[in-house]
């Protein structure tokens, strides 16, 4: 039963290659081979080099992310997995400069983001970041049209309409943007989620969990722009999620335990990153070794 | 099914509100408020009636009965002294059981400050006999006044003069001419005080306060009365009965001392009344204010409240637990509130004492009704606020426990249906009261009932106005995008803006209303003048003088001497007695003038100057004595001692200006003021009337009564009163400010910890701190300046329908208060600064990681 059900989604996913961007495609197979290892031809989006974070101190301190060093290259999808409380959504959190690293750097397009201020911090989330979360995306008080060009309007400019237009009828809500929050389906909130974090053309998208509270159909649906934005806008993506069907959307996926990255799978399908994680006690047990 | 037990309920509540400490506090403070301003107002009012009664027994110690004269009904006659006759006196100290008598003479006089002008606004200057025996001087320098020409003054006007030991003052009174005294000791009163009721006072030999008081005439203002021993005051007022005959009246020294506490309640009534006033409003307001916090707690326990359904609790108990919660707010803060107001009434007491009774002593009086009045106006309305949000908690479904967070805003049709009923009903019966459909008295009624309906209507429909009124003011902010975002915040919940805005509103209705009245009246008063009066600059003194301010004939002919004069006129005034009843009478020596001047017309006769024994006549006056041209009739003036006969020989149209007799300047030594007490002056067209004004007021140097004004002078000087009554309730508006202030922060507080989650995904999209700050600040400011212009826009109609119900009265001219108003747009702006300090550094400040958190 388990199992069926994820080959069905599994066979949803759009891994026809004719989708794809010949360059991204490029990208996709030099991911695949060597991990962490920048090649001449593609760039970087985010980098985080020795990053280290920790919460509480003495007896009750836990560290959330011990010594992290990973890339995630521009135009890829990148899908992070990882157990409940391995560091996902902190990793994250210092990725897109909404906390601080203990130790380390993190880098994002040319500017580092480790110790900034709160102000160019905001305008760095503004300007280079988008951001999807699992709920409470969105303002109940805009249209659904408003809270696409949010960002743009906190910046006091305006998004290329030509651009916005695209995604939304890319996303297909053409028809619900004059729409409030409280219209929309749990579904449509997250489409509308996705169109305002690609808005801006931001270097890279965060999302944490996106479909965590949609039924199956509608997180197909916003897993499926994802993919669409990689491919088509060459859009950087960086995912966290624990859904396997979810990640086999993702060009790439990075494994934590105990806030190290223990594992880095190219091209994953929801039958490998299931089996991964069939034995991912090994690999944690492995990780700990190493690490002591 | 179980059922919670009640002890349980009130210890979650209790539990819950140590949890809000901070919001119930700022809630509470608009109770604490409100019970303050009403024990305050009863404790003032007790405690200066028994300060006033102290003073009074300490002033009469030993005194058992007082003999006064008669008191004359008609105001005429009054203007000169009665007094108790020396015979009566000489009467009385002979009688059985007087152990002794002493004698006062006392009344009101002018004397010059080092200056050369009178003394004294509004308090009075006395002048008094010392007396053989005086126990309630105490002498501070020099000596008692000894010969006529000697005068021992209070500590109050040797201060207020700068006259001091061995200076010469000037006096004088109604009847006599101005007399220089040498001051040859100042003295206080018992208790250290500089004065008794903060009038300043002038002690002469008893001969020289004759003089001065009663035109030498050898009677008293006052016999005090010691009995001998072993007789009673009840008895020796039997007893003095024949030697006082009809012309005086004794008294007990109680009931004299009822008297005077009656007539210091009535000036101290009105500020009891005025914080009295104060307190129920703030009362009113506090209703909107707790009915909005404990919406706003209810919102957001909803879930817990559903829970607390699902395992059992009733509906009664979740009632019951609100209501308990109220009950706790209302006696913890009804309880500070009596603490503060009864603090507050005694140190105003003290504060009034000084003022008014010049009195260091003060006897402080916590009547058990402050205390109570106090509190159960508080508790009552802290529960009956949280009675509608609690009986809709209670209708909580227990479902509600398991759905989802978002709900829609539930509707405000039935508050909208009844407000507009009710605004209708109000405006119906203002249309009838105003277009006199209700018959005299009733229309007025109308008019003030539909003026109350319409507020409460208009307050009730606030949560439907909100909406297009806050998109409107969204214009004011449409350039910034935190603008934008801080205006649809405060569209978001009607009901809540609303609730918020309507302590500013009420407060500035009840403010603009009355502004708005008050000026209309200043207003209508001034065209008046503008449109009838043809003199341009006035010669008179102030209305609210002790003395009635009059001036020496002999500057008229330099005031016609100044160059741009084209005419100038004086007038004398008496309120005399014609043919059996009491009128006011002018006397001039240019009668064509004075018509002409004032804007009036002669109807029958001719305007040219009246002889000795001619009258002129206002056409109402003569209707109303029957008199017509030709006619003879007998007047005797206020100091005349035998009836004058004159013949109607000019009938004057109907016009206030002209109201009342005219004779001319002949009889004018019988008149209670023997001098003029106004000139009009005409200044020639294309003169310049600044430089004649420079020119009046130069002649009238040696005139400390009067002084020149114009028009906008004299119908100020006319106005003061209402000047002092928008100053006074401009403070209303100060009150309803601060319970704004607490409405506003306690609003936005709530609103920002409910929207904490979006608070912090719109600071990790990319937000500043600087613009969450001006959202929240818009926000605030929006909220306020909503109840401001609602509050505005129904003050200045309520203002303009009570005006137009007293066009008749003469307010004629409905005018707005523009300054006024715009200052209050001004105060709600601050408010709404103010109040959005502590909510927007919250705002500011949301912990991202926290706020995007899932639970
Ligand atoms: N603010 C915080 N204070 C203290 N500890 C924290 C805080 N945030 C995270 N942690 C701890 O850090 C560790 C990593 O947490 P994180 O939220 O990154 O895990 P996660 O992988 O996202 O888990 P989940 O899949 O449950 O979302 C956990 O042990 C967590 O308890
Ligand atoms: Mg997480």
């Amino acid at each position: 039963m388990h199992h069926t059900d994820h080959q069905r989604s599994a066979g949803a996913v759009p891994r026809n290659p004719e989708h794809r961007n010949p360059r991204h495609t490029d990208t996709f197979i030099e991911s695949e081979s060597v991990v962490s290892t920048a090649s001449p031809v593609k760039t970087t989006a985010v980098a985080a080099q020795g990053v280290w974070k920790a919460y509480g101190s003495g007896e009750a301190q836990v560290v959330a992310l011990r010594d992290v060093s990973v890339e995630f290259a521009s135009g890829a999808f990148t899908a992070i997995m990882g157990p409940s409380g391995s560091g996902k959504s902190t990793l994250m959190h210092c990725l897109a400069g909404l906390d601080t690293t203990d130790r380390g750097t993190v880098i994002i397009g040319d500017s580092t983001v480790t110790g900034l201020g709160d102000k160019a911090l905001t305008k760095l989330r503004r300007d280079k970041i988008g951001f999807i979360f699992q709920q409470f995306n969105l303002l109940p008080t805009l249209t659904a049209e408003e809270n696409i060009t949010l960002p743009a309007a906190i910046a006091g400019t305006k998004a290329d309409p030509d651009w916005v237009k695209r995604i939304i009828h890319t996303l297909d809500l053409t028809d619900r943007l004059s729409h409030k929050p409280t219209e929309l389906s749990g579904g449509q909130q997250q489409r509308v989620a996705c169109a305002r974090a690609l808005a801006t053309r931001p270097d890279v998208v965060f999302a944490d969990e996106p479909t965590g509270n949609l039924d199956t159909r509608s997180g197909t649906e916003v897993l499926n722009f994802l993919r669409t934005s990689v491919d088509d806008f060459g859009q950087t993506i960086v995912m966290v999620t624990h859904d396997p069907t979810a990640a086999a959307y993702a060009d790439r996926v990075v494994f934590l335990a105990d806030g190290q990255i223990v594992e880095d799978m190219a091209d994953p399908t929801a039958d490998s990153v299931i089996d991964k994680m069939k034995h991912f006690e090994e690999l944690v047990a492995a990780a700990q070794e190493e690490a002591a | 099914m179980t059922r919670l037990r009640p002890q349980s309920l009130l210890r979650t509540t209790v539990k819950g509100m140590a949890a809000r400490k901070a919001r119930l506090a700022l809630t509470g403070l608009a109770v604490v408020l409100g019970a303050a301003f009403i024990a305050a107002a009863l404790v003032l009012t007790a405690s200066i009636r028994s300060t006033v009664d102290d003073l009074n027994g300490a002033a009469y110690a030993g005194v058992d009965l007082l003999v006064r004269p008669v008191e004359p009904e008609t105001y005429g006659e009054r203007l000169v002294r009665e007094g108790v006759s020396a015979e009566t006196l000489a009467a009385v100290e002979a009688s059985d059981g007087v152990e002794r008598v002493s004698t006062t003479v006392s009344w009101m006089i002018n004397a010059l400050d080092d200056n050369g002008k009178v003394v004294g606004g509004f308090a009075p200057t006395s002048a008094v006999n010392w007396g053989d025996e005086s126990t309630d001087r105490e002498l501070r320098e020099g000596r008692a006044p000894e010969t006529d020409g000697e005068v021992a003054v209070s500590a109050k006007f040797a201060t207020d003069s700068g006259l001091g030991l061995g200076d010469t003052v000037t006096a004088y009174s109604m009847t006599s001419d101005k007399t220089e005294y040498a001051i040859v000791g100042v003295y206080g009163y018992p208790g250290g005080r500089d004065s008794l009721s903060g009038g300043t006072e002038l002690a002469f030999t008893t001969e020289e306060a004759q003089y001065l008081v009663f035109d030498g005439r050898d009677v008293y203002s006052m016999v005090a009365v010691h009995a001998a021993d072993g007789t009673s005051g009840a008895e020796l007022l039997d007893a003095l009965a024949p030697a006082v005959g009809a012309e005086a009246e004794t008294v007990t020294i109680e009931d004299y001392s009822a008297e005077m506490s009656a007539e210091t309640a009535e000036i101290t009534g009105v500020i009891g009344n005025f914080l009295l006033g104060f307190g129920l409003v703030a009362v009113f307001v506090s209703v909107f204010l707790i009915a909005n916090t404990f919406s706003i707690v209810i919102a957001g326990r909803l879930k817990e409240i559903a829970m607390m359904r699902a395992i059992g609790a009733g509906r009664g108990q979740i009632v019951r637990s609100v209501l308990a919660e109220a009950l706790i707010l209302g006696a913890l803060a009804a309880l500070a509130g009596t603490i503060v107001g009864v603090a507050g009434g005694a140190g105003l007491t003290s504060a009034v004492a000084g003022r008014l009774l010049d009195s260091a002593q003060v006897s402080v009086a916590i009547p058990p009704s402050a205390v109570i009045a106090a509190l159960a106006v508080g508790i009552g309305v802290t529960v009956v606020s949280a009675l509608v949000p609690a009986l809709r908690a209670s209708k909580t479904p227990p479902v509600e426990a398991m759905r989802a967070a978002v709900k829609a805003d539930k509707p405000i049709t039935g508050v909208t249906v009844t407000g507009a009923v009710v605004t209708a009903a109000g405006a119906a019966a203002m249309a009838l009261g105003l277009t006199g459909s209700l018959g005299d008295r009733a229309d007025l009624a109308g008019v003030g009932i539909g003026a109350g309906l319409v507020f409460v209507g208009v307050t009730l429909l606030t949560a439907w106005l909100s909406r297009p009124l806050v998109a409107a003011l969204g214009a004011l902010w449409s350039w910034s995008f935190a603008g934008k975002l801080g205006r649809r915040n405060a569209a978001r919940n009607p009901r809540r803006t609303a609730g918020t805005a309507a302590a500013l509103m009420i407060g500035v209705t009840l403010v603009t209303a009355t502004a708005t009245l008050l000026t209309s009246v200043k207003a209508s008063l001034t065209d008046y003048f503008q449109d009838n009066v043809k003199a341009e600059l006035f010669v008179t003194g102030p209305l609210t003088a002790a003395v009635s301010p009059s001036f020496d004939p002999a500057v008229m002919d330099g005031i016609r001497e100044v160059e741009g004069v084209d005419h100038a006129v004086e007038m004398y005034y008496d309120l005399a007695d014609i043919d059996g009843t009491e009128q006011y009478v002018n006397a001039t020596t240019d009668f064509a003038g004075i018509v002409g001047l004032f804007g009036g017309t002669v109807a029958e006769g001719d305007d040219g100057a009246l002889a000795d024994d001619e009258i002129a006549v206002n056409a109402w006056a003569a209707e109303d004595l029957g008199v017509g041209m030709g006619d003879t009739v007998t007047a005797t003036f206020s100091r005349g001692t035998e009836a004058r006969e004159f013949t109607v020989a000019a009938i004057l149209d109907d016009n206030e200006n002209t109201d009342g007799w005219y004779v001319a300047a002949t009889y004018t030594d019988e008149f209670y003021t023997t001098k003029p007490t106004m000139a009009l002056i005409d200044v020639a067209d294309g003169g310049d009337v600044a430089a004649v004004t420079a020119a009046v007021d130069g002649l009238l140097a040696n005139e400390p009564e009067v002084s020149v004004q114009n028009h906008e002078d004299f119908v100020a000087e006319m106005t003061v009163f209402y000047d002092f009554a928008i100053i006074a309730i401009q403070l209303l508006l100060g009150l309803a400010m601060v319970v704004a202030v607490i409405g506003v922060v306690n609003t936005l507080v709530l609103s920002v910890l409910e929207r904490t989650r979006e608070l912090g995904m719109l600071r990790a999209i990319g937000m500043t701190r600087g613009q969450t700050t001006r959202m929240v600040t818009v926000e605030s400011v929006t909220i306020a300046l909503f109840g401001a212009i609602l509050g505005i826009a129904v003050g200045v109609a309520l203002g303009w329908a009570i005006q137009s119900a007293l066009v008749e009265t003469g307010i004629e001219v409905f005018a707005v208060p523009t300054a006024l108003i715009a200052g209050y747009l001004g105060a709600a702006v601050l408010v709404g600064l103010l109040a959005a300090i502590a909510p927007a550094v919250r705002a500011s400040k949301v912990d991202i990681l926290a706020a995007i958190a899932y639970e």
